[in-house]
C-alpha cells in the first residue's frame, strides 16, 4: 500500500487503508505500508499491528499532508523496498497522493503490478482540479486496475482520468474493463446503539463533521431556526470545529437557541459513538460526498440519517433508513420534518437497523473483493515497454510527449541505479511476522 | 434506486450478482450534462459589445497623442486645461441626462460629485511641481517601457461589462484605473513646466477615471449611438495619431479592427470547442431563503 495519507494521521483514507491491510494479513497476504514521515522523529520503519510493517520516507510535506510531485527522487526508496521485501503487487491511494502517482510510474521496472484506488470526487472546472486531473489521466494510462468506492465515483473518475479505450471491433470508445466498484466499509463492533434506549419525549438531532463551506454549514444555520420553532421538542447537538463556527454561534445568539443547540467542538474519533448514540437523527448537509462515511456510522449506531442528495450519498443506505433532501432550505426542512414524524411514531428500530449496517458492509468482504482485483490482475498481461509508451503519447499534443519523456528518462534512472547499487548488494527481508509462527512461539 | 431490466441496482449496500467491474450500458454517465448552460454567441451582437474596447483602446491612443504633442509644445497648456474642464461639464450633463433614464442608486448626490471633483482639481494643481520631478533621475527609455506596460495592464483589466457595478467595484477594474493614473504620472513627469504636468494628468484623470463610469452609462443607449460614439472616437484618435508617425497610426487601426471584428469572429469559431461537464459529482450550490 502507498499512499501519503496514513497514521498518525487521522482520517478517512488512512483508516481504509489500514483496515483494509489488517483484513488482507488476515487472509493470509503479507502487507507493507509506504508513506512520507512526520516530524520530529516519526521516520524510518515501524510496526503496526497485526503485523502491517510501515516505512516512513523522509519526504517533507507541503499541505495536509500531500508532498510535491516529483518524479524521480522516489525511484531510490521505492526500488530498494519493493526488491528487499519481494513484493508483487503495489496498491496506489488517493489521487492528491503523489507518492502513489509516482509509485505506478516506476512499477514496471521491477515487473511489480499495479492498483490504484479513488477515493474522492473532484470537479473539472477550476485551475486545481484540470491540473490534477491531467496528472491523474497520465498516471492511470499504464495501471493495471482501478477502484473507486461508488458508482458515482466511478463515473467521475473514468472521466477525469479518461479511461476510455478503443473497443475490439474499433468503432466507439468504451471504458476500459478494469474500473471496479468496491465500497468503503466500517468496523460495526465500534459503532453499537444505546443499550437502553433514549427518551422520545427530546428528540436530538446530531450533527458531526468539520464545520466548513463545502460541508454545508450554512443549510445547517438556515435550518436550525426553524427547526427549533416548529418542532418544540427537538434540540440540536453539533460536533467538530471549523472556520464556520462563528455562523453557528451567531445563530444561536440571535434566535436564542442556547439551550436547543448544544457545540461540542471537536470530537475524538474514539467518543464519536458516544456522541451519536445521545441521538435519534443524523443530520448530513454536505454539498459533496464520494462515500459518506460518516452517514454509515450515524445509521450503525442506531440512528435515522437526514441527507442531502449528492454525490455518492443515494447509494449507500436503502430508503427506509435514510430521507433525502436537495441541497435547498425548504427540501432540508421538509425532510427533516418527515424524520422527526418517523422517529416520533417510533417506526425506527436502532437494533434492527445496526444489524442491517453490519451485514451491508464489513472489512472482510471487502477485503475478499479486493482480492479477486488483484488475482485479475496478477493473471493479466504485464504491458512492455513499448506499449506503454505508445499509450502515453495519447494523452495529448502537449501532455503525450512530456509524459513519454518524463518515463524514458525513469528508465535511464532506474538502469543507473542498478548499476550504481546492484540488486546482489541489498539487505534483503528474510523473515516478516506471520501470525502462526508468534501463536507457535506463545503456545 | 430504481432496478434495471436486467436486476442491477445503483446501490452500494447490496452485494449484487454481478462482478464488480460490471458497467451497466444504460445507466453509466447517464446523469451526466454537457453543456447544460450554453447560449452560443452570435457574431454581431458580440461586435457591438467589443464596441466598449474599441473605445477604450481610442481614449489610450488619443491620450498618447496628446502628451507627444504637449511634449513637442505644439500644444499650449492652457488649451488642454479648457478642453478638460468644459469636457468634464460637457460628459457629466450627459451622464446626469443618460441616468434619467435608469437611475443608479449611489450616495454620490450632485454636491458631493462637485465637491470632490473641486478637491481633485485644487490637489493636483498643488501636487504638480511634486509630480514634475518625480522621475527625474530615470532615463526616458525606461519611461517609455513602464508606460507602455502599465497601459496595456490598463487595456487588460479594464471593466467592459455593460452594467454598471452596484455593488463594490471589482478589483481589476480598480488595478486598471491605477495602472492608468501612474502610467500618466509617470510621463506627465517627462514634460517641461508645471502647468502642462497638471493639464495631462488632469485630462488623464477624466480619461481613465471618470470616462469608464460615463462609457457605463453609454452602453445602454440604443445601438446606432453607440456605433456612431465609437466610429467617432476611433476617427478622431486616428487623427490626432497620424500626423506624428504614420507607422503608430496604422498599427492603431490594425488592432482596432482586430479587435472589433476579427476576435469576435474566432471566439464565435472556438464555440465548437466548448464541454462543459456536469453531473452528480459536482459540489452543489445552497439555496437559502
Amino acid at each position: 500500500m502507498i499512499s501519503d495519507f496514513f497514521h498518525p494521521n487521522v482520517g478517512g483514507v488512512e483508516n481504509h487503508i489500514f483496515m483494509l491491510s489488517a483484513n488482507l494479513i488476515r487472509r493470509g497476504h503479507k502487507v507493507i505500508v509506504i508513506t512520507h514521515s512526520h516530524p520530529p522523529d516519526r521516520v524510518g520503519v515501524r510496526w503496526l499491528l497485526p503485523g502491517l510493517k510501515v516505512y516512513y520516507i523522509p519526504f517533507p510535506a507541503i499541505a495536509s499532508s500531500a508532498t510535491l510531485p516529483n518524479y524521480f527522487m522516489f525511484l531510490p526508496y521505492f526500488r530498494v523496498i519493493i526488491a528487499r521485501e519481494h513484493i508483487h503487487l503495489i496498491h496506489a491511494h488517493a489521487s492528491l497522493s503523489s507518492l502513489g502517482q509516482e509509485a505506478i510510474l516506476h512499477a514496471h521496472h521491477l515487473g511489480v503490478r499495479t492498483v490504484f484506488t479513488d477515493h474522492s470526487l473532484f470537479g473539472f472546472e477550476d485551475a486545481a482540479s484540470i491540473l490534477t486531473n491531467k496528472l491523474l489521466a497520465a498516471a492511470l494510462k499504464n495501471v493495471d486496475a482501478v477502484i473507486c468506492v461508488s458508482h458515482t465515483g466511478r463515473e467521475n473518475t473514468v472521466l477525469r482520468g479518461q479511461l476510455f479505450e478503443m473497443s475490439e471491433d474499433s468503432s466507439a470508445l468504451v471504458v476500459r474493463p478494469n474500473v471496479y466498484v468496491i465500497p468503503n466499509a466500517l468496523v460495526a463492533e465500534q459503532f453499537t446503539p444505546a443499550t437502553k434506549p433514549v427518551s422520545s419525549e427530546t428528540i436530538y438531532i446530531v450533527v458531526l463533521s468539520r464545520l466548513a463551506y463545502r460541508k454545508g454549514i450554512d443549510l445547517l444555520v438556515a435550518t436550525a431556526p426553524r427547526i427549533c420553532s416548529a418542532f418544540p421538542n427537538v434540540n440540536f447537538i453539533v460536533g467538530g470545529d471549523g472556520p464556520k463556527l462563528n455562523d453557528l454561534l451567531q445563530v444561536r445568539e440571535r434566535h436564542l437557541l442556547q439551550d436547543r443547540i448544544e457545540l461540542l467542538g471537536p470530537v475524538r474519533h474514539r467518543d464519536v459513538r458516544d456522541v451519536l448514540v445521545r441521538g435519534s437523527i443524523f443530520l448530513n448537509t454536505s454539498l459533496t460526498e464520494s462515500f459518506g462515511i460518516a452517514i454509515l456510522e450515524a445509521a450503525c449506531a442506531g440512528l435515522y440519517v437526514v441527507s442531502t442528495r449528492v454525490g455518492g450519498v443515494p447509494e449507500i443506505l436503502p430508503r427506509d433508513m435514510i430521507s433525502f433532501a436537495k441541497p435547498e432550505e425548504d427540501d432540508l426542512i421538509r425532510a427533516l420534518s418527515e424524520a422527526v414524524a418517523i422517529v416520533s411514531k417510533g417506526q425506527h428500530d436502532p437494533l434492527e437497523a445496526h444489524q442491517k449496517v453490519k451485514n451491508f458492509y464489513n472489512w472482510g468482504e471487502v477485503a475478499e473483493r479486493t482480492e479477486i482485483v488483484y488475482d485479475a490482475v496478477v493473471k493479466s498481461e504485464q504491458k512492455d515497454l513499448w506499449t506503454r509508451m505508445q499509450r502515453t503519447m495519447e494523452l495529448g499534443p502537449f501532455a503525450g510527449p512530456i509524459y513519454t519523456i518524463i518515463l524514458v528518462v525513469d528508465c535511464l534512472f532506474f538502469l543507473f541505479l542498478e548499476w550504481l547499487m546492484p540488486r546482489h548488494d541489498l539487505d534483503f527481508v528474510q523473515m516478516h511476522w506471520e501470525h502462526h509462527n508468534f501463536r507457535h512461539v506463545v503456545q | 434506486m430504481s432496478s434495471e431490466a436486467d436486476g442491477w441496482n445503483k446501490v452500494l449496500w447490496e452485494r449484487q450478482p454481478f462482478p464488480d467491474n460490471y458497467i451497466h450500458p444504460h445507466s453509466f454517465l447517464s446523469s451526466l450534462r454537457r453543456n447544460p448552460n450554453f447560449k452560443p454567441y452570435t457574431y454581431w451582437p458580440l461586435v457591438l459589445l467589443c464596441c466598449a474596447i474599441t473605445q477604450h483602446l481610442a481614449t489610450i491612443f488619443t491620450f498618447l497623442a496628446v502628451f507627444v504633442r504637449l511634449k513637442e509644445r505644439w500644444l499650449d497648456a492652457r488649451v488642454l486645461l479648457w478642453v478638460s474642464i468644459v469636457s468634464f461639464f460637457g460628459g457629466y450633463a450627459m451622464y446626469e441626462i443618460l441616468s434619467y433614464s435608469n437611475p443608479v442608486r449611489g450616495a454620490f448626490t450632485r454636491s458631493n460629485t462637485i465637491k470632490s471633483s473641486l478637491l481633485v482639481f485644487l490637489a493636483l494643481m498643488g501636487l504638480s511641481p511634486v509630480l514634475r520631478t518625480l522621475t527625474a533621475a530615470t532615463s526616458s527609455d525606461s519611461i517609455w517601457a513602464l508606460s507602455a506596460c502599465l497601459f496595456f495592464l490598463n487595456a487588460l483589466l479594464a471593466d467592459y461589462s455593460s452594467m454598471k457595478p452596484l455593488r463594490q467595484e471589482r478589483l481589476t477594474s480598480v488595478l486598471s484605473m491605477n495602472a492608468a493614473i501612474s502610467s500618466s504620472v509617470v510621463l506627465a513627469s517627462r514634460l517641461p513646466d508645471d502647468l502642462a504636468v497638471f493639464a495631462l494628468v488632469l485630462f488623464a484623470v477624466q480619461l481613465f477615471a471618470l470616462f469608464p463610469i460615463l462609457r457605463h452609462q453609454l452602453q445602454v443607449t440604443p445601438q446606432v449611438a453607440q456605433i456612431l460614439f465609437t466610429l467617432t472616437l476611433c476617427v478622431l484618435s486616428f487623427a490626432l495619431t497620424l500626423p506624428l508617425s504614420v507607422s503608430v497610426a496604422y498599427l492603431y487601426a490594425g488592432i482596432s479592427i482586430t479587435v472589433t471584428f476579427v476576435a469576435p469572429g474566432v471566439l464565435v469559431w472556438a464555440q465548437k470547442y466548448k464541454n462543459e461537464i456536469r453531473g452528480p459529482w459536482d459540489v452543489a450550490v445552497p439555496r437559502l431563503n
